[in-house]
């Protein structure tokens, strides 16, 4: 897989291996997971402690603006994989400058839910061993660390 | 992203000494990029790079950091706006 930068100013990915390209066409509707994740998703802005008509006026006020926001980068998402073959070898992927917030806000939005629903913590996460590609877990656990090098590479797109 | 503007006018505790100031504070979590959070410090709070990358190293490593300190309303917009970007922040009112 390559990631540069076109005359267009737009990033692009080149050469995407049929399981990465699969991977990438499921980021908006693993993004869009939130129902065992709300509370990572949504935190509570005191932590959990008093401050009782702030969490209230957040959940009426903040939430919604917050709930927008991710359901628009999915849908910038999905607009830019809806070009994407994910079974044609050396697929490749265009994504605007104007829309890397979008993959950002999407990428992480996708890999705090695939944490949240396997329960990996920071010792599954960390590299140390490679997941296990014939389980469900260790699909997920390649999906997140998939997701976090592509999030890696618009970072520094975007700096 | 509508939430990623720079807050500005950083207010520090020592300014308004008259008020009780708030303080953000960032919270560690396993999944969040360390070039990530950075990124994220200096587009929220306008730190330049070494600022940002001491305080994201203090979440990482103390599992927290104060990286605001002023009166509420401006620090609750501050914890909106890294809660877009899907990072943990709280809001609490600064002890003397």
């Amino acid at each position: 897989m390559r990631f540069h930068r076109a005359a267009s100013g737009s990033w692009e990915l080149r050469g995407l291996h049929p399981l990465f390209a699969s991977l990438l066409a499921e980021l908006p509707k693993v993004a869009s997971r939130h129902r065992k994740a709300q509370a990572r998703l949504y935190p509570d802005p005191t932590g959990g402690e008093g401050e009782a008509q702030l969490r209230n006026d957040w959940k009426e006020h903040v939430r919604p603006g917050l709930e927008r926001l991710f359901s628009s980068s999915r849908e910038t998402v999905a607009r830019d994989l809806s070009t994407l073959v994910p079974n044609s070898p050396g697929a490749s992927l265009v994504i605007p400058a104007a829309h890397l917030d979008a993959w950002l806000n999407a990428l992480s939005q996708a890999r705090l839910i695939i944490v949240e629903e396997n329960g990996f913590t920071e010792s599954d996460l960390d590299h140390r061993e490679q997941p296990d590609l014939a389980t469900r877990r260790g699909l997920a656990l390649l999906k997140v660390h998939f997701y976090a090098h592509l999030q890696e590479l618009l970072v520094e797109a975007a700096g | 992203m509508s939430g990623a503007g720079v807050i500005t006018g950083i207010e520090t505790r020592g300014e308004d000494a008259l008020s009780t100031p708030w303080n953000v504070v960032v919270h560690n979590d396993p999944v969040n990029l360390m070039s990530y959070v950075t990124m994220v410090f200096q587009r929220v709070l306008g730190f330049p790079r070494d600022r940002a990358t001491r305080h994201m190293l203090e979440v990482h490593h103390k599992g927290r950091s104060l990286v605001w300190s002023g009166e509420r309303e401006r620090a609750e917009a501050v914890v909106e706006q890294l809660h877009g970007y899907l990072l943990l922040a709280t809001i609490e009112q600064a002890e003397y």
